[in-house]
């Protein structure tokens, strides 16, 4: 249950049949729903537009192209709700801070979302030619990055200050991928300079894993504001600004 | 250099209010005149006291006091081998009564019932009347007796050397449970309690629903126009009318036009020995009800109109009817205020005297009033009567009847009380 | 089909002759009120023009406007209570089921009956709390079990666990926030369509305020709600539509606008409604 709640039905006296603000709660709670369902579909949609990448599969690239519009939408529907919430139930506090974030953060996962569309645009673009080398740590950065998102979001839902701290650490593990893949297709160029433009896109859907990944790190210090009021950068908490 | 030019700019520009010292001065004038006011109410309320005070210490003076009795037979010239009167058997004072008092009272009193029949008190209080026969010569007020005492006794020696000095107290069970009588010593109050009873209560009977009813006519149903505001104002100076017109109208209509009514006639069955025509208890009660009506109209609708507006819109808000509010929210919250009316209005009829002599009160009645259609006196009428006497006796009289005047007004208006704050608990 | 009864004109049944003017249609059946034309006078004075609104059935529909702007009156009209005050004359048509509630023949006290009203102030009757309840169910001739009755309307108004045990106390000696919710279970003890509530929370502290809030959400599954509130905020919070009202040169109310709560406050179409919601006006 969320820590905003439990404040307000502490407030209550025993046997207060009515819960203060009930349609207040179940609309924040639905708003919540809201922004794990987009973060779900954005979960999907980076592995599966490396996993279409890996097969060669154009139409699925296809498809997760123009799916993207969906994840454009429900990110406008969640704005919509922030908003309407805003100006129709007056939040504040901690209430404010969650919706604030929850804008933001719906704006974090639609810039992933255009990520994924990048890396399904880049196999279209790769069209029919072979591959210039199996794909093994490209797929190893999306599952990371899938992962590390779906235990920000988890920590968010969570108020997980704990978890939003720990998650940015993991950052290097996609780095150091980033790094071993951008090494690899130096190599590749350098061997045979035909491998350029190919090896230049897949470079590029390893940047936009690897900025996918960094966006969780916003995510996270979203958790981190909304719980605190602490606005700075994870492990520069001391040059922030603190809300209040 | 800031400062200078702050200050500089308040000389410019004085406070409305005055200097520091002016304010001062216009608080202290503000509370003086608040202490003159507050000594003036005070002083009010203190004069009110005093002739309140003034008002009871003038009956209870007249009410209580020092007489002078005379007796025919000293009471120890009965005493009997040693024996005092007070201590005489039974067959000791028949003997007494056969023996001291003429063949004729003697008779009537036989008739009346023989004396063997009768206990001894009876006998007892028979010897005194009949034999002993005490006669009051003189009687002084409760200041007298108390404060010159020395002085009564000694004029009591000069001019009555055979009296004896009692104190009285004219207040007596004998003096509320007997009739009227032209013996100031025997006479009594209980017709008239009685007529005051039975006046009040057909008062009540007839003014309290039909004032309420018009009432609440007036507040809740009545339209704001021309007609009814005519009628409103006609009430409103009812109120104000002397109550002797009162009594020329109750004259005029009960006791003449309405006379086979009011006298019993049309009822039937009414063999008043009396005969009072239309001069009854139904005319006067009709009359003070005739009296009190606009004050209780105006008072009702002013318990009414107390009513707030906002349970009157709940009650429609409900799909109430309007007599369905009216009945179960604004007769209820208003009645409190209405008893409150109708105590003042009982008051008021309880102390009238012009209104029923005109109506034709009895002046001197011994029968208990029986019915609606009995002949009938009452309190106030009594006292009037008895104060236009010359004897100071009867004055006497008068100032216990007042008391009992002022007790039985006191006790109704506590049971109205407690019945109107038992319906305002049960409200609220 | 066309039964005739000139002695109870029953909206529901909406079968006499003079409520059977004309028939609902279907898209009219969302509605459980249609205002058409409606103006409203006190004596020459206009209070309230040309109205025409449709109120959607188990929302919550706020009037919001400045004070003075006829938002009271027009509530008013929807339960004929301004035929209480001398004077007042509507001109125009309130649709209730389809049927106009000021049509010759329809009486004012079925409307009210069907349609209840919550004030301003809490103005509980100065009974028993059970009487509060049971008074409005028995005049109306409900003949079931009244204690039933009682308890469940204390239910729904979400009172019973806080007086169960008080039953037979004066309705006065409960918390203004009580009254008030006593007031609402009174207005739906005799089971209204529609209840119309004049600023019910506007002499209640905000706890109070709260709870008669999330308690009009609720009863808005069952009932449908008309709210008049000078408090913006809580229109915005409890309603599901909005409509504001304002005065003309005149000093007569008219419509300005009317939308979803949603579109009211985050987008309103007139400049005048920006202006007043935003507080730069009003």
């Amino acid at each position: 249950m969320m820590e905003g709640t439990v404040g307000l039905i502490g407030y209550l006296k025993q046997g207060e049949a009515i819960m203060l603000r009930q349609t207040f709660e179940r609309e924040m709670q639905r708003l919540q729903d809201e922004l794990l369902v987009l973060g779900s579909m954005v979960e999907h949609a980076i592995t599966d537009s490396v996993e279409a990448l890996k097969k060669r599969d154009l139409e699925w690239s296809r498809q997760l192209v123009a799916d993207d519009r969906l994840i454009n939408e429900k990110r406008f529907q969640i704005e919509a709700d922030v908003l309407t919430l805003i100006a129709t139930q007056q939040p504040i506090a901690g209430d404010l801070r969650v919706l604030a974030s929850t804008l933001e953060i719906a704006a974090e996962l639609e810039r992933m979302g255009d990520y994924a569309k990048g890396i399904a645009n880049i196999n279209l673009m790769i069209g029919e030619e072979p591959l210039i080398k199996p794909l093994i740590d490209i797929p190893r950065m999306a599952a990371k990055a899938r992962e590390m998102l779906h235990r920000a979001l988890d920590a968010f839902v969570r108020r997980d200050i704990e978890a939003a701290r720990a998650i940015p650490v993991e950052d290097d593990e996609v780095d150091n991928l980033y790094n071993q893949v951008y090494r690899e297709l130096i190599t590749l160029i350098l061997a045979n300079p035909k491998n350029i433009d190919q090896a230049n896109h897949l470079l590029w859907a390893a940047h936009n894993l690897e900025r996918t990944a960094d966006r969780v790190t916003n995510i996270c210090e979203r958790t981190i504001f909304t719980v605190t009021g602490q606005m700075a950068e994870i492990g520069k908490e001391h040059s922030g600004y603190r809300l209040g | 250099m800031m400062k200078e030019k702050a200050s500089h700019a308040t000389r410019l520009e004085p406070s409305p209010f005055g200097e520091e010292v002016q304010l001062k001065r216009n608080l202290a004038a503000r509370h003086r005149a608040g202490a003159i006011w507050h000594a003036l109410f005070l002083l009010a309320l203190i004069i009110g006291i005093i002739a309140l005070t003034a008002l009871i210490y003038n009956i209870l003076d007249q009410t209580f006091g020092l007489v002078a009795v005379e007796v025919k037979v000293p009471p120890h010239e009965l005493a009997q081998d040693g024996v005092p009167l007070e201590d005489l058997s039974t067959e000791q004072l028949i003997a007494l009564l056969e023996a001291r008092v003429s063949k004729g009272v003697l008779r009537r009193l036989k008739a009346e019932q023989p004396l063997e029949q009768r206990d001894r008190e009876d006998l007892l209080s028979l010897v005194y009347e009949r034999v002993v026969q005490p006669k009051i010569v003189r009687s002084w007020s409760l200041t007298d007796s108390l404060l010159r005492r020395r002085s009564v006794e000694m004029e009591v020696a000069q001019k009555y050397p055979s009296a004896q000095l009692q104190f009285r107290s004219w207040l007596n069970p004998h003096f509320v449970s007997q009739p009227q009588s032209s013996d100031p010593q025997v006479a009594g109050v209980r017709t008239a309690i009685l007529g005051s009873l039975w006046t009040i209560a057909i008062t009540i009977l007839v003014a309290f629903p039909l004032g309420v009813g018009a009432a609440i006519y007036l507040e809740e149903y009545a339209a704001d126009n021309a007609l009814n505001r005519l009628i409103q104002t006609n009430i409103n100076n009812l109120a104000g009318v002397p109550s002797i017109i009162y009594g020329m109208l109750g004259l005029a209509i009960f006791v003449r036009a309405l006379e086979p009514l009011t006298s019993g006639a049309l009822v039937g069955g009414v063999a008043d020995p009396t005969t009072a025509n239309g001069r009854t208890i139904l005319s006067a009660g009709l009359t003070l009800a005739l009296l009190v009506l606009p004050l209780l109209i105006v008072n009702a609708q002013e318990a009414i109109r107390a009513v707030p507006n906002s349970l009157r819109e709940a009650g429609y808000a409900l799909g109430a009817s309007k007599w369905q509010v009216i009945r179960d929210h604004v007769l209820p919250n208003a009645l409190p205020g209405i008893l409150t009316g109708t105590i003042l209005s009982i008051s008021r009829a309880m102390g009238e005297t012009a209104p029923l002599i005109v109506v034709g009160a009895s002046t001197y009645i011994v029968y208990d009033p029986h019915g609606p259609f009995s002949k009938f006196t009452t309190l106030p009428v009594q006292i009037y009567q008895w104060t236009a006497r010359p004897q100071q006796e009867f004055r006497n009289i008068a100032a216990a009847a007042i008391v009992v005047l002022l007790v039985l007004l006191l006790s109704l208006n506590a049971a109205a009380i407690i019945m109107r704050n038992r319906f305002s608990r049960r409200l609220v | 089909m066309i039964r005739l009864n000139f002695e109870l004109p029953s909206l529901t049944l909406g079968k006499s002759a003079a409520l059977d003017a004309s028939n609902p249609s279907a898209e009219e059946d969302s509605y459980a009120l249609e205002v058409r034309n409606l103006s409203v006078y006190y004596d020459s004075f206009r209070a309230v023009k040309d109205i025409n609104l449709k109120l959607p059935k188990r929302k919550i529909t706020a009037f919001i406007g400045p004070s003075g702007c006829g938002k009271s009156t027009l509530l008013r009209t929807f339960n004929r209570m301004n035929d209480l005050i001398p004077g007042v004359r509507v001109e125009g048509e309130v649709l209730f089921n389809g049927y106009n509630l000021y049509a010759p023949g329809v009486d004012a006290v079925e409307v009210r009956r069907r349609i209840g009203m919550v004030f301003q102030k809490p103005n509980p009757f100065p009974k028993s709390i059970y009487e509060n309840i049971a008074w409005g169910a028995r005049i109306n001739g409900y003949r079931g079990n009244m204690d039933e009755l009682v308890e469940q309307t204390l239910r729904q108004a979400a009172l019973w666990d806080e007086v169960k045990d008080k039953l037979h106390q004066s309705g006065l000696s409960l918390s203004g926030g009580q009254q008030q919710r006593l007031c609402i279970a009174r207005a739906i003890a005799i089971k209204p369509e529609i209840i119309l509530m004049d600023e019910p929370a506007s002499a209640l502290d905000p706890i109070s305020t709260l709870k008669i809030e999330e308690l009009m959400r609720q009863l808005a599954e069952k009932y449908t709600i008309v709210v008049v509130t000078h408090n913006m905020q809580q229109a915005a919070r409890i309603s599901d539509y909005t409509a504001f009202l304002m005065m003309d040169e005149d000093r007569a109310g008219y419509l300005v606008e009317y939308g979803t709560t949603a579109q009211i406050f985050t987008n309103p179409r007139e400049k005048a409604t920006e202006d007043y919601i935003t507080g730069r006006f009003g």
